[in-house]
């Protein structure tokens, strides 16, 4: 269940928006914040609380890559692996991750340090491969450095 | 007028469409996969591009609007490259099973490769892979073959209002998924089935039993479950129904079914259909032959006429039955039997309204097309839920909620919750109280109307009792959308109708409906509720609607039915029941219907039915009456026999027989060989000639043939002329005196899986919902300690019954819904009634219900 004080910012994003739908997102956002992910029980619970149909809610959710289906990890990686990150050697990284700290797509490091999720172009191809963890940028990223820039998050 | 040139022809148009309309009504062919004639313009797929000169790029058709002077290429070899190579992106991911697909012969994604090419894929990777997909008991869900087309997402949000599906993830990975990513729990209506393009969305009902080129026969017929009377074909090989599918843009639906229509079709194929005649001895039933038993009713009939006089004698007709079979019902109860008491079960709701209505406001007050509420600007919704007793009316309602009119609701409608402008909730069972206040304060505002002076008055002699206004929170926002409407619409269901003072309700909406000139809509669970009251299976009434009191109306039928019509009213189905048990009324015949099951108080029934000295049944199953009976005919039924239905909005339709019969006869035959024996001659080649009848002795139906029918759009007043009423007595102002202060009341519930007593043997239905369910408050559960899925017993003062707890957040009073569609589980027995003094429908309400959690081993 979500909080009282989660419950009221939702209800004044309600007025905020002429249509219900509109609530949706920032309503997923604090129910993640919560939750630290969305279950089907947030998803529901978001629904309920906007009256809006369970399904819509999921769509919603699904589609944007920062909206967490399962727990996550302390640290979330976010590596880009689209055409320019692709041709300037992502794929390596990709492997290397999984050789170095056994980071899977998808998935959450066994001691729950990292999550590594696979993105779609982040918008820095000039300065291709790249990643976000957290909310902090990474570029011209390689084996190298890759390795000291995550030995930084613990 | 626009004018424009698509590949060298000419066109011009009176209203603006798109290009891909404007084509297609040209009969020029423009491909395309995302679009669909019930659905809005998408343009997701790129498949229906067109050249446009002065246009720089090619151009989406189905987005396009036409415009004046456009020149417009829709094939050429610049085309064909684009359209081939979408397909081939599309073929990436596809799996190309057709040969295990059910959709193979019907797929628009094979129709368009093979005209489009590509003949070789490209790609050499790994398709995409979807497990765990297939899980639902209906529908078989492949999201491998999915196009992401999108339009069964849009379909059951835009259309069916339902918004049970969504597309679920992203780029490649996009697939179509309702929540519960397996299992679909939503209302099953199959829409989404009917626009998926590919085999991504199928039915389970008839998985790889068929190919549909395989398919010999098909019948365009209508359902056969509620009173809306949805346009369907059956399609059919080898003689036996492999499946139901809709007529796109067909019949007042345009396509659309609901779940009962499309899937609940297998009870005709029942193993427990009777085949022969049952006979009774010594209280056993034994298989007899067609000319014994008849033989044998005819006899006991006119013997108790002949002892008893005609009036000992009663006949329940049925609204599942066609308008021939009842026509022919009545002529047999009034002129081989000598009686005017015939009825049925609709008395207990719709005919009982019906009447009251039309006494009040004319014949016909009720006949509006459905299609019209899309376009009122206001709906109150009363009396039940129209998505789950009608669902195709029901998603008017909801189509006129997207649109922007506001839909005010008064009881349960779960299913336009999200659709609700305002629900209004009273204390429990005291509706009728805020309708007067309400009509009072429309009154206060509008004045008199003048045209019906008998309702002037009525409302006149409730507003100097009353205030005009309710204390609820609503009143005044419904009041004053209704009187700043131009259009409104009122749809009320059955749950009003059976109340003791029920009258009072029905007096105020008919007031409401003359006063801001609204359309009036009569929810109808059976198919031919309308039909059977035009047919005159009604106590008081003679085909198309005339008095049997009045006599110059007797003696014309006297005329054309050669004998002696009855002179006095007969009666109402409830005050037969008393009847019988007063020893009067001793022989019943009732032609497919169960009153043992679907009446109120079945102690009452049961020990009514026990006192008379002959009972007929005729249906297609042994009911619960049938079990009672000491004879019983094995009936045809739906896709067996031809017959006209007439539906709520009056319109007349034709039902068509699809399949051979094996063992029952058709009703009107059993009964017209009946009259025969019994020396009241009749003889019918078939079910047109009865109509060819009709429309010489109704004047309602005059000059009324099959072929006018058969055209789909014979709506009221056909030719005919119609009736002013006549008001019998006004209604009463007093308050109703009871209070309701027990904890919690058992009333009906109304489902959308179920309807009547037939679906229950539709396997396909049974598995969307296997069982009856208690339905009650959040707030009632927690009273009572309960939680979803457990088991409770529950008891009135008439019974008991056993169910799971359903909570449903609709229900916002202390009533617990139960329905009445399973074997010896129904909720009418249990309650206990008195009768309407007005309209004879049975009182329900204030049934005080106790309910106990069970304990599971
Ligand atoms: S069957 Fe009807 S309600 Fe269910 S997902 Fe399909 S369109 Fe929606
Ligand atoms: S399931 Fe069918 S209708 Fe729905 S998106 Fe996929 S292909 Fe289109
Ligand atoms: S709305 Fe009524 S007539 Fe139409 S498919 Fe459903 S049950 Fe049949
Ligand atoms: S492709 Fe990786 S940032 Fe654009
Ligand atoms: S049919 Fe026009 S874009 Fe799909």
């Amino acid at each position: 269940m979500l909080n009282e004080t989660a419950l009221q910012e939702i209800q004044e994003l309600k007025i905020r928006y002429p249509e219900r739908e509109s609530a949706l997102l920032p309503a997923l956002y604090i129910a993640q914040r919560e939750f630290g992910w969305l279950s089907n029980e947030a998803l529901l619970h978001v629904a309920n609380v906007l009256n809006l149909p369970e399904a819509k809610v999921r769509g919603t959710a699904s589609f944007y890559s920062m909206f967490k289906d399962k727990p996550a990890g302390r640290n979330i990686v976010q590596l880009c692996t689209n055409i320019s990150c692709m041709i300037a050697g992502s794929d390596g990284l990709v492997n290397f991750l999984q050789t170095r700290y056994g980071m899977k797509p998808d998935e959450t490091t066994p001691d729950g340090r990292f999550s590594l999720i696979l993105m779609e172009c982040i918008g820095a191809c000039g300065t291709a491969p790249a990643m976000l963890v957290n909310t902090d940028f990474h570029e011209n990223l390689t084996e190298q450095n890759i390795g000291e820039i995550l030995e930084t998050y613990k | 007028m626009i004018s424009l040139i698509i590949n060298g022809k000419e066109i011009d148009l009176d209203t603006p469409m798109s290009v891909l309309d404007a084509a297609r009504q040209a009969g020029i062919k423009i491909p395309t996969l995302c679009h669909h004639e019930v659905l809005k313009p998408y343009g997701g797929c790129r498949l229906c591009v067109v050249e446009v000169e002065r246009m720089p790029k090619l151009q989406n058709a189905c987005q396009l609007m036409a415009a004046d002077g456009m020149v417009i290429t829709t094939e050429s070899e610049e085309i064909s490259e684009v359209r081939r190579s979408i397909l081939e992106f599309l073929l990436i991911n596809h799996p190309l099973d057709c040969p295990y697909c059910d959709k193979a012969g019907e797929c628009e994604l094979q129709d368009l490769v093979n005209m489009y090419g590509p003949t070789v894929g490209r790609y050499k990777e790994e398709k995409r892979k979807v497990p765990g997909s297939h899980k639902d008991v209906i529908l078989a869900r492949n999201m491998e073959r999915c196009v992401v087309c999108t339009r069964c997402v849009r379909m059951c949000r835009d259309i069916q209002g339902a918004s049970a599906i969504s597309m679920v993830g992203r780029g490649n990975r996009t697939k179509m998924a309702p929540f519960s990513a397996e299992s679909f729990n939503c209302e099953y209506c199959g829409n989404c089935l009917t626009v998926c393009p590919v085999g991504a969305i199928l039915s389970r009902l008839y998985m790889h039993s068929f190919r549909p080129w395989q398919i010999d026969e098909e019948v365009d017929t209508i359902c056969s479950y509620c009173g809306v009377g949805c346009s369907l074909s059956v399609q059919m090989r080898d003689d036996s129904i492999k499946r139901v599918v809709p007529k796109i843009g067909a019949g007042l639906n345009r396509g659309l079914l609901c779940a009962r229509g499309r899937f609940g079709y297998e009870y005709m194929a029942s193993s427990d259909r009777l085949t022969v005649p049952l006979v009774k001895n010594n209280g056993k039933h034994e298989e007899s032959t067609w000319s014994e038993a008849i033989h044998i009713v005819a006899e006991r009939l006119a013997e108790i006429k002949s002892r008893d006089g005609g009036s000992a004698i009663g006949g329940i007709a049925s609204a599942r039955c066609s308008n021939e079979d009842n026509y022919i019902f009545q002529k047999f109860i009034r002129m081989a039997c000598g009686s005017n008491n015939i009825d049925s079960l609709s008395r207990i709701g719709f005919a009982a309204a019906q009447k009251y209505f039309e006494d009040l406001l004319g014949q016909g007050i009720t006949a509006n097309i459905i299609d019209g509420l899309k376009n009122s600007e206001v709906i109150f919704v009363l009396g039940g839920d129209p998505t789950a007793i009608n669902p195709v009316l029901g998603l008017s309602i909801r189509e006129a909620a997207m649109n922007g009119s506001k839909i005010f609701t008064l009881g349960y409608a779960r299913g336009l919750d999200r659709f609700t402008a305002l629900q209004i909730d009273v204390p429990v069972f005291k509706e009728a109280d805020l309708l007067e206040e309400l009509v009072v304060s429309v009154f206060t505002a509008k004045g008199v109307r003048g045209e019906k002076l008998d309702v002037d008055n009525g409302i006149r002699i409730i507003s100097e009792k009353l205030s005009g206004y309710y204390d609820v929170n609503g009143f005044n926002e419904m009041k004053n959308s209704l009187l700043g409407s131009s259009s409104v619409s009122i749809v009320f269901g059955p749950d009003l109708v059976q109340r003791t003072d029920g009258h009072r309700s029905i007096f105020a909406v008919a007031g409401l409906t003359y006063l801001l000139e609204a359309r009036l809509y009569l929810l109808s669970e059976r198919p031919n509720e309308q039909g059977l009251i035009d047919m005159g299976c009604v106590p008081d009434m003679l085909p198309g609607g005339r008095p049997v009191d009045i006599h110059d109306f007797r003696s014309k039928f006297d005329l054309l039915w050669n004998g002696t019509v009855p002179a006095e009213d007969g009666l109402t189905l409830l005050e037969m029941m008393e009847s019988m048990k007063r020893n009067e009324i001793k022989a019943l015949y009732i032609m497919g219907d169960n009153p043992v099951f679907n009446l109120p108080d079945r102690p009452l029934v049961t020990e009514a039915l026990e006192a008379l000295d002959f009972l007929v049944v005729q249906d297609l199953y042994l009911s619960e009456t049938a079990e009672m009976a000491d004879v019983v005919f094995p009936a045809t039924g739906w896709t067996e026999t031809s017959g006209t239905y007439t539906n709520l909005e009056r319109r007349i339709q034709l039902q068509k027989k699809a399949v051979h019969v094996t063992a029952g006869m058709d009703d009107w035959k059993i009964i017209s060989d009946l009259s025969c024996k019994m020396g009241y001659h009749m003889s019918y080649s078939d079910a047109e000639d009865i109509m060819n009848e009709i429309a010489e002795v109704s004047p309602l139906y005059r000059d009324l043939s099959y072929r006018e029918i058969s055209r789909g759009n014979c709506l009221w007043p056909y030719h005919g002329e119609p009736l002013r009423g006549k008001i019998n007595e006004l209604p009463s102002i007093a308050e109703s005196e009871d209070t309701y202060e027990a904890d919690f009341y058992l009333a009906p519930d109304k489902p959308l899986f179920h309807s009547g007593t037939l679906s229950r043997m539709s396997p396909s239905l049974n598995r969307i919902s296997p069982e009856p369910a208690l339905k009650m408050s959040d707030e009632a559960a927690d009273k009572l300690g309960l939680g979803e899925g457990d088991r409770v017993t529950f008891s009135t003062s008439l019974g008991s019954g056993e169910a799971r707890v359903s909570i449903d957040y609709a229900i916002r009073d202390n009533k617990v819904l139960f329905s009445n569609n399973f074997r010896d589980n129904g909720v009418y027995g249990l309650l206990n009634y008195k009768m309407d003094r007005i309209t004879k429908a049975p009182g329900i309400e204030g049934c005080e219900v106790s309910i106990k959690k069970m304990q599971e081993h």
